[in-house]
């Protein structure tokens, strides 16, 4: 982790407001790109992001306890979506949707499910490993995933695959649920 | 997302499509309640969605368009403004001594 920011966490719950406005300004310009990406995860969608990381930002703002302590990126990622942007995350959308069907648990576990070992990679990280796990897989599956992951819609996917729609899909299913497995297994291993 | 009895397969790919789109909200709102009971009780769907928010970050959030830092550091400074006031009237609305002892005390025991 960067010297300066961790310089910039410490300074958060410094007295005097000008530190804490310096401090405060130098956290947003190192993590904003990283936290945008990170919420388009969960959202894909720009707006929703920078709506929920102002929310983070003001939260941090107002009680940045939390951070004094923390020395290392994953800490730092961890502590930050656990007391400041999973909350926002299950307001976004419990917000604009007052009658779903879906379970208040529900929604929380779609939108802000619990911090797993995917969660905690960087991009990366992630990148490189699912490069990896694609490598592992048979050729209509890697097919169906890569495609997918070029933003083809299940009509297209299903005539590379020569195949129904309904087929396409659920191989798509199949094909994350083994990606799943690999990712549990590589993470015992590790 | 016109299909109104999904199989389990089926309501994760219009949740991926939905989150490759950004439109999570309309997928959410398309689903019935026998739809949600499915997705409730399937453990392969939330294992599913879980890698399906994974390549999403790589496939897609490279290519999100973000504003400029400096214009978003006045949009957070503007949200702290506005927190700090709406604490402020509230402090100021309590010491008036307009609330009653049992709202007082319900407040105080709401667990944060």
């Amino acid at each position: 982790m960067d010297k300066g920011l961790r310089r910039a966490l410490r300074d958060l719950t410094a007295q005097d407001a000008e530190s804490r406005r310096k401090a405060m300004d130098r956290l947003a310009r190192d993590t904003f790109e990283v936290f945008i990406r990170y919420l388009y995860r969960y959202l894909g969608n720009e707006a929703d992001c920078e709506d929920v990381l102002e929310d983070v930002y003001a939260g941090i703002w107002e009680n940045p306890d939390h951070l004094r302590n923390v020395t290392n990126w994953r800490q730092f990622l961890r502590t930050v979506y656990l007391y400041y942007m999973r909350g926002p995350l299950r307001e976004i959308y419990r917000r604009r949707n007052r009658y779903l069907t879906l379970s208040e648990e529900d929604l929380n576990r779609l939108v802000a499910p619990e911090l797993g070992v995917l969660g905690l990679m960087s991009q990366n990280e992630l990148r490189e490993q699912i490069q990896r796990m694609l490598k592992k897989l048979t050729v209509p599956e890697r097919k169906c995933v890569q495609l997918w992951m070029k933003g083809a819609s299940y009509r297209a996917i299903a005539n590379e695959l020569k195949t129904t729609v309904g087929a396409a899909k659920m191989r798509q299913f199949r094909t994350l649920l083994k990606l799943k497995a690999m990712f549990d297994d590589s993470y015992r291993q590790d | 997302m016109a299909d109104k009895n999904r199989e389990v397969h089926e309501l994760l790919a219009d949740y991926a499509a939905a989150l490759r789109d950004g439109c999570i909200p309309t997928f959410l709102k398309s689903l019935t309640r026998k739809e949600a009971q499915i997705l409730a009780g399937s453990q392969e769907f939330w294992d599913a969605a879980d890698i399906v928010r994974a390549l999403n970050g790589v496939a897609f959030a490279e290519k999100a368009v973000t504003p400029s830092v400096t214009l978003f550091l006045s949009r957070i400074e503007a949200e702290i403004a506005s927190r700090a006031k709406a604490k402020g009237s509230l402090r100021g609305k309590r010491t008036n001594g307009a609330r009653s002892a049992t709202k007082m005390e319900n407040r105080i025991d709401k667990p944060v």
